[in-house]
């Protein structure tokens, strides 16, 4: 009896410490992701059941991997989501090939390689369906495993931005982006965009996700009132004056001296303030064409100067 | 009799000519805005004709009417287009002469806003058209500015783009030739040399070898042949590309020994273009190549 109550404690003290060593087993594992669509099987075999897809930049743990028949196997923890249902955890076993981990030589540069491929695939005609989101996963990858990298900021700033014009075409879209008032529609989530600003400060790509910031500031539909010209144009302007430096910087500018240019046109009957907004519009103007003489913004800042000095509309057209 | 007809003849000739001299010396301008052409200056009266933004336009007179001034033009129609030729009135600040200071900024900023109006999702139907003209213009009436050498390679890129989108096969080259003939050894040169490749792509491999075979020989030769090309990066990654997928061909052949030659050959190409384009983007998709090969991961079709 005594022999048998120890093998059973002995037993259920086994049994708790297995237990308690498979989250920490699993935290040692190694973070990876894959490079090509992998379906997961319930065993190294690919006529065995399959479970899911592991689909590019997908977040897995690799448990294991095994060769077997000469043909490379990864033991896999995915989360994985199949169109639109709850995201769940499974294991399974994947073309060993397609598995990117931490370890893995040269990896960011191989992320960030199929992540180029994944934007390109998105831009040809007939190209891959959904692969603007694999390459959004797969910089996000890249700067999660390696922060360190050369590639981090700028896969950072891609990942952010792929995500950003995702959401945008969706907000943008709903019949509240009618409303005049920016706060009357959904905001773009600006959480990436946030990450990117504070870990990579004063870089051309927190510059970058500072301009796309915008966005979730400007009017839907102005309704022909000055005040979203009048609260953008100072909007834009403020942006170019801070980063002087960034890529938007001309094009921040040049969109504060046409909405400047339209307030002109808006003010038709208050001489006094359209003067003013046609001051206002040529010094940005003349400020652009100065400062960055090298870009095509400098063209169109001429071109605007031109209608203004001409009287032409430019609301509207 | 026949001498009569002889002198006929030679003094329509000699007025033929000296028209076209005429002409020739008139001043060009074009449109930045959409235009009617009216049958006096002020603008009253029956409209004789539309005109879109960078028509060509040939100034015959100039008169003012409402304290504005209206210029007498010709619109020129451009050959190979359904345009026809119109004269009439039109307000001299809608259409930008080869003389108005700024006039090639102003035409180029023009057609950048015309593209810019392209890329948007509910965009001016008429604007990659018209950027497509307004560029011409630049390029047209001012060859020798860079803004003129920057305006004829991105009105023969649209060109391109558009014949591509509206399904013409082959391609129509004489834009393309054209920067290649007017700028020689330039950046433009390359890139257009670049685009007419195009024409000579396989449409469906149909999995055979000889189209992928054709079409990296093709890129490979042009990185050769424009190794400081802004495109020779791509060029190499296409032809190591298609040379890996010839691998991939071979091997589902059972052709070993040709896919272990292909396979090689990819290898060495995308290693070339690693070392050699350190900064490209396409060196990193170069890397993702290497790795791909190495592993046997397919690159045509499914992993499987």
């Amino acid at each position: 009896m005594a022999l048998k109550q120890k093998a059973a404690i002995l037993g259920a003290a086994c049994l708790v410490l297995l237990l308690s060593a498979v989250p920490g087993h699993a935290a040692e594992k190694e973070h990876g992701t894959v490079i090509g669509d992998a379906d997961i099987y319930v065993a190294p075999d690919f006529k065995a059941q399959r479970v899911g897809r592991a689909t590019r930049g997908r977040d897995i743990f690799l448990i294991e991997r095994s060769k077997i028949d000469n043909k490379d196997w990864a033991h896999v923890l995915a989360t994985i989501q199949e169109g639109l249902l709850q995201p769940r955890e499974i294991s399974g076993w994947v073309d060993g090939r397609l598995v990117v981990t931490v370890s893995t030589p040269n990896a960011d540069q191989i992320i960030y390689g199929e992540a180029v491929d994944s934007e390109h695939q998105q831009e040809l005609r007939g190209g891959r369906q959904k692969a603007d989101q694999d390459a959004m996963r797969l910089y996000y990858r890249l700067y999660e495993y390696f922060p360190g990298s050369p590639l981090a900021a700028e896969s950072l700033w891609r990942a952010a931005d792929l995500r950003w014009q995702l959401e945008k075409s969706g907000v943008f879209s709903r019949p509240s982006a009618r409303e005049m008032d920016a706060n009357s529609r959904s905001q773009i989530d600006d959480e990436t965009m946030r990450e990117l600003i504070k870990k990579f400060p004063g870089t051309r790509w927190a510059q970058l996700g500072a301009y796309d910031l915008l966005d979730n500031k400007i009017c839907g539909d102005w309704k022909g009132e000055a005040k979203c010209p009048e609260k953008e144009s100072d909007m834009y302007e403020h942006y170019a004056h801070e980063y002087p430096q960034s890529p938007k910087a001309p094009e921040a500018l040049y969109n504060a001296a046409w909405r400047q240019a339209v307030l002109v046109d808006m003010y038709a009957k208050e001489r006094g303030k359209a003067d003013k907004a046609r001051k206002k519009s040529l010094d940005i103007i003349q400020e652009l064409t100065t400062k960055y003489t090298e870009s095509d913004w400098r063209a169109r800042g001429v071109q605007l100067r031109y209608l203004l000095e001409q009287n032409l509309p430019v609301y509207g057209q | 009799m026949n001498a009569r007809r002889l002198l006929y003849r030679l003094a329509l000739a000699v007025i033929g000519l000296a028209l076209t001299c005429a002409a020739a010396d008139r001043e060009h301008a074009t449109p930045i805005r959409e235009l009617v052409l009216a049958p006096q200056p002020g603008g009253s009266g029956q409209s004789v004709a539309q005109v879109e933004r960078g028509r060509d336009l040939l100034i015959l007179a100039r008169s003012s009417a409402g304290n504005e001034m209206w210029l007498q033009v010709t619109a020129l129609a451009q050959p190979g287009t359904r345009q026809q030729e119109a004269t009439g009135w039109a307000p001299a600040k809608l259409a930008i002469a080869t003389s108005s200071p700024n006039a090639a900024d102003i035409i180029f900023g023009a057609a950048v806003d015309s593209e810019i109006e392209a890329e948007k999702p509910k965009g001016r139907r008429s604007a990659p058209d018209d950027a497509q003209r307004l560029y011409q213009r630049v390029a047209q009436f001012f060859p020798d500015t860079d803004s003129g050498r920057e305006a004829l390679w991105r009105a023969a890129d649209i060109q391109w783009q558009l014949d591509r989108a509206r399904g013409k096969k082959p391609i129509d080259e004489t834009a393309m030739q054209n920067v290649i003939r007017k700028l020689p050894g330039t950046r433009y040169a390359d890139l257009a040399a670049y685009a007419l490749l195009e024409n000579q792509l396989c449409g469906d491999w149909k999995g055979q070898a000889a189209c992928p075979a054709q079409e990296a020989e093709i890129y490979e030769r042009y990185a050769r042949e424009h190794p400081r090309s802004p495109k020779a990066a791509e060029a190499l990654y296409n032809a190591a590309w298609r040379t890996g997928v010839i691998a991939d061909i071979y091997r589902v052949r059972n052709n070993k020994e040709q896919s272990e030659a292909s396979h090689n050959r990819a290898l060495a190409l995308a290693q070339e273009l690693a070392n050699q384009f350190p900064q490209a983007e396409w060196k990193y998709r170069a890397e993702t190549l290497i790795y791909k090969m190495q592993k046997n991961i397919p690159l045509y079709g499914t992993s499987e």
